[in-house]
């Protein structure tokens, strides 16, 4: 024996060997406990990661909608272009260094994107959501074509990086429409919270027709699930479809709704042109329904650029920029209308019955009330006026001693039912007021009413229009006094072309009067006699502006600005053009049965005459050169109307059964 | 009389630890063919293989009476110290630890080794100390010696560095000075005095990379880039599984790469993706069974030296299976601690089949003199 036997010792053992068991049994209970925590009670949810972890997600975006003019012809469309992605849970450590240092070389980032790169991947792994490190986050928008083969050449040794085939858009007539058609860039994380369809990297219609049916261009994402490994590798086939249940391998993409805008891009390219100012704005709108032909707000901005990669430089140049172009002048700027303002004061004055069509007043150079004279254009004075001179030739004093008579809230009164002061009610974003002031809500220290009224009947003062209500108010004039809510869309058709849903003209309800001016037809004769005297008389405004062959109507006006002060410093060339008055012109054509209402504000353009007409009547002359043209061809007809309902669909076999 | 006693043996045989065991082997190598399907040599063959030389090793070592060990436990011990000592200077480098060393074509981890070593000269010094014995119980300044015996190997261990081996080891120490007569108010006192190594060790002697892991383990989340990516991942693995598993090879986390060291120290996490809470349940219950037996040959050691060695053999079992289950299942901080007989190693496989043949011995013993 090596040992001797000890009994005793032994005995000492066994409770504590009983305690050991015990606190063995215990420990593996806790064990057992945590484990029915995990798999039984949590089980769903741990499912969930498991798949979450293999399952990754490529997205087959949607076509987004195209954008057609009234007569069909493309206005935007999409060009196939490549998107890079990466998904940051497929390349750690030493692999995420490599991919940075190639993703430089092949698209050749500048140091500002390389941070901007490293900064997303970091987010993507810091988010609290873990989930969100297997979102792919966008690194490079639209690369060009040379940049795709090198991408995928190289495909093999960058699991982490996707090639993501995503149209984009291509506006074809650049700055010209910016303002109508808007543009696109990438969601925000606020706007992904709201709308989870959204993935990051995608992008959203900004501004315009783009933002505004948003939810007919956009379609729906299709998407296409495959199963990875750890290191984001595809795995094979066989075990790819048993991972993936098929129904959710390949989510189709459903494209997007067409629109067809009422916008003619001929008429377009015209107004366009032949704008000469550096800032303003020109409309041209259908007299009987309020559709849009051409809407021009200068200056502008390329969608093109806006929707592609805009470097830090080119928001702050556009941002600095003293003419905004960002800024929608049609709809979102108000300039004081001047003589334009003087068919309201007319159709006020006449109703009121301050003034008969056949009465006058003498105009002697200007107007005196108390000891305040207001100078009439014409320093030496027009002599004797009636109405249809005086908007022949624009007679101011005319119009003070009219606004005079009959007040500022039977102005105002007449401004509200032609559209002023209100939103016209365009379905293309925000949209401003103007200001159309009345008795009530005015400021005694301002002047006294009556000094008001007599600004107000030619247009200055307190009133403040945009554009866009003059083409209104003119149309109301031209087309016998119906007020239309203005419209660019004619209809939104399905990616197949049928139509979903058609615009119909509709009254501007809003005016308080049932969309309509609620004036005598004689009254609105007048004006309109007084409106063609203005083209086509000599010694009217725009006498100069007259056609040859077509017949229009329309009046001048001329816009003071408040002078600027000295507290600017801007160089002399600046200070001179900031100082010009704006140039108005609204007009119709025909004079005789109406077809198209043109509106042209040349900021800083001078005279109305000068810096406005002229465009407008070249713009009246395109849409009925356009028109001769069409017709010529025997496109009157338009040959894109609605191609009516889609065939029926044959019957269902399968209900056939039943 | 030799074939008598044979005859004999056989009954003697402790078979329910037996059967025990081989269920865990067959276990251990049927979920390791499922963890390294896609590896390129068939590892499960590999490890069936240390399990069948272990054996070998365990039936050869019945033959002889265990108490010789006692002669053995210094060579022993120094054997160990001195492999230790070789880890430390001429040991393979593998992901920044020295735990290998190379032998012809064969790498050992003589860490595995370590702790039988130290269990079998914990058993002798528990068993032949004089002082001890003549007192009855152990006071503190009879315990700094036993003290100065592990902390030598536990130190090189941690050097290499690897907590895991060296925690177990130091807790099998503890375990088996538990189990000699120690004073409570001491017990505590050590208590105390652990509290305050743990102090000095987290300020003067963790690497950068295991604070990390003691700190992922508190708030994994913040940590999920790295080192808590291991736990998270684990954590899934285990939790996919729910009832009855997703079936064998069928685990997505551990087929498609999610979880990490799958075929070693995250082992427990294929088991439990694949056969879910009831398979669970079932490896859970055999360790506890091999612990339990193991403390019953204890308890039934015709004497001291053997009681100690099998206390100390369950210890080194309940330790592994309750740091690396707890581990995996995110309970317990990530520390590289191997599953008895289920994780890939051909050293921990043998040193586990030591252990298993040193609790046969000493049950088979305990009807022979």
């Amino acid at each position: 024996m090596l040992i001797r036997r000890d009994a005793d010792d032994i005995r000492e053992i066994k409770p504590r060997a009983a305690l050991g068991a015990l606190i063995v049994v215990c420990a593996m209970l806790v064990l057992v406990v945590r484990l029915y925590q995990l798999q039984i009670l949590r089980g769903e949810e741990y499912i969930t990661q498991s798949i979450s972890n293999y399952r990754k997600s490529l997205f087959v975006p949607a076509d987004r909608g195209m954008i057609k003019d009234t007569k069909g012809r493309t206005l935007v469309d999409n060009r196939p272009s490549f998107d890079v992605f990466l998904t940051a849970a497929f390349c750690k450590g030493k692999e995420r260094d490599e991919v940075f240092a190639k993703l430089t070389r092949y698209l050749q980032l500048t140091p500002e994107e390389l941070e901007r790169l490293k900064n997303d991947y970091q987010k993507s792994w810091l988010s609290k959501d873990k989930l969100d490190r297997f979102r792919p986050y966008l690194v490079e928008l639209d690369i060009p074509r040379d940049q795709v083969d090198t991408l995928e050449a190289h495909k093999t040794e960058m699991n982490c990086v996707d090639l993501i085939p995503s149209p984009h858009r291509n506006y074809r007539e650049g700055a010209s429409l910016g303002h109508v058609l808007g543009y696109m860039s990438e969601v925000t994380p606020d706007e992904m919270d709201d709308h989870p369809e959204y993935r990051r990297g995608q992008t959203i219609g900004r501004r315009g027709l783009e933002r505004r049916w948003e939810r007919e261009l956009r379609g729906k994402d299709g998407r296409e699930n495959i199963a990875v490994d750890a290191k984001g590798r595809k795995l094979d086939k066989e075990t790819n479809e048993l991972l993936i249940p098929e129904a959710e391998r390949l989510i189709a993409s459903t494209p997007g709704n067409n629109m067809v805008l009422s916008i003619d891009s001929k008429l377009q390219e015209i107004a366009d042109q032949t704008f000469p100012g550096r800032a303003g704005a020109v409309i041209a709108m259908e007299v009987k329904t309020g559709f849009i032909l051409a809407m021009v707000s200068r200056p502008s901005f390329d969608p093109n650029q806006m929707s592609g990669r805009m470097r830090r430089v080119d928001y702050q140049k556009l941002d600095e920029d003293p003419l905004k172009p960002m800024l929608n002048r049609v709809m979102n700027e108000n300039y004081h209308p001047g003589s334009t303002f003087k068919v309201v004061t007319s159709l006020a004055g006449l109703e009121k019955g301050a003034i008969s069509p056949s009465s006058t007043i003498f105009c002697n150079g200007g107007y005196t009330m108390g000891n305040h004279r207001w100078r009439c254009d014409k320093p030496s004075g027009h002599g004797s006026m009636d109405m249809k001179h005086a908007l022949q030739f624009s007679c101011d004093a005319f119009y003070y001693a009219l606004g005079d008579r009959i007040g500022l809230d039977s102005i105002s009164d007449m401004a509200h039912r032609m559209g002023f002061g209100q939103p016209t009610g365009l379905d293309l974003g925000r949209e401003i007021t103007g200001v159309i002031p009345d008795l009530k809500g005015l400021d005694p220290s301002t002047g006294s009413p009556r000094s008001h009224a007599i600004n107000a009947s030619i247009g200055q003062g307190e009133i403040n229009v945009t554009p866009l209500q003059q083409a209104v108010a003119y149309a109301a004039i031209a087309n016998g006094g119906t007020v239309w809510k203005p419209q660019i869309v004619r209809r939104i058709e399905g990616p197949d072309g049928h139509t979903l849903r058609e615009f119909a003209p509709e009254r501007d309800l809003a005016n308080g009067h049932d969309g309509r001016l609620d004036v005598k037809e004689s009254y609105l004769a007048l004006v309109r006699s007084g409106l063609v005297a203005v083209v086509n008389e000599p010694g009217g405004t725009a006498f100069r502006s007259k056609l040859p062959d077509i017949r229009f109507a329309g009046k001048t006006g001329t816009a003071q600005v408040k002078s600027l002060g000295s507290k600017q410093k801007l160089d002399p060339t600046t200070q001179a053009y900031l100082s010009r008055d704006h140039a108005w012109f609204a007009a119709y054509a025909p004079a005789e049965d109406p077809e198209v209402v043109v509106v042209v504000l040349n900021e800083h353009g001078g005279w109305g005459a000068e810096g406005a007409a002229p465009t407008a009547s070249k713009v009246i002359a395109g849409y009925f050169n356009i028109k001769k043209e069409e017709s010529a061809r025997g496109e009157a007809a338009n040959p894109f109307a609605a191609p009516g309902p889609p065939p029926a669909a044959a019957p269902d076999p399968k209900m056939a059964v039943q | 009389m030799a074939l008598s006693v044979t005859e004999k043996k056989l009954d003697h045989l402790n078979w329910p630890l037996l059967l025990c065991t081989f269920l865990i082997c067959g276990l251990g190598v049927w979920n390791l063919a499922s963890a390294t399907k896609n590896a390129p040599v068939a590892m499960w063959f590999v490890q069936a293989r240390w399990m069948f030389i272990g054996a070998v090793a365990v039936a050869a070592f019945l033959t002889i009476d265990y108490r010789h060990l006692s002669t053995l436990a210094w060579p022993g011990y120094f054997a160990a110290l001195g492999l230790l000592a070789g880890v430390a200077f001429a040991g393979k480098k593998v992901l920044g630890a020295r735990r290998w060393l190379q032998i012809g074509s064969m790498q050992i981890q003589p860490s595995e080794f370590v702790k039988i070593a130290v269990i079998v000269l914990l058993a002798r010094y528990f068993t032949k100390d004089e002082t001890g014995a003549r007192k009855g119980q152990y006071g503190l300044q009879d315990l700094w010696r036993p003290f100065a015996l592990i902390l030598l190997p536990v130190g090189l261990v941690m050097k290499q560095p690897d907590l895991g081996t060296a925690l177990v080891t130091f807790f099998i120490a503890m375990t088996m000075v538990m189990f000699a007569k120690v004073k409570w108010r001491d017990l505590f006192i050590l208590l105390a005095g652990g509290v305050g190594a743990s102090v000095f060790a987290w300020a003067r002697l963790l690497k950068d990379y295991q604070k990390q892991r003691v700190l992922t383990f508190i708030n994994p989340e913040a940590y999920a880039h790295g080192a808590g990516y291991h736990a998270i991942q684990s954590v899934i693995a285990v939790g996919s599984g729910q009832w009855s598993g997703r079936g064998w090879g069928e685990g997505t986390q551990n087929q498609l790469a999610f979880l990490p060291e799958q075929h070693t120290d995250f082992i427990f996490s294929v088991w439990a993706e694949e056969h879910g809470f009831l398979g669970v349940l079932m490896l859970i219950a055999l360790y506890t069974f091999l612990v339990l037996a193991a403390l019953d040959v204890a308890t039934n050691a015709r004497e001291k030296f053997g009681s100690f060695l099998a206390i100390g053999i369950a210890a080194l079992f309940f330790w592994h299976a309750f740091i690396n289950i707890g581990m995996v299942s995110g309970a317990l901080p990530v520390v590289g601690v191997p599953l008895p007989l289920f994780s890939y190693g051909g050293s921990s496989v043998v040193a586990d089949m030591l252990g298993i043949g040193i609790l046969l011995n000493v049950s088979l013993r305990r009807f022979m003199f």
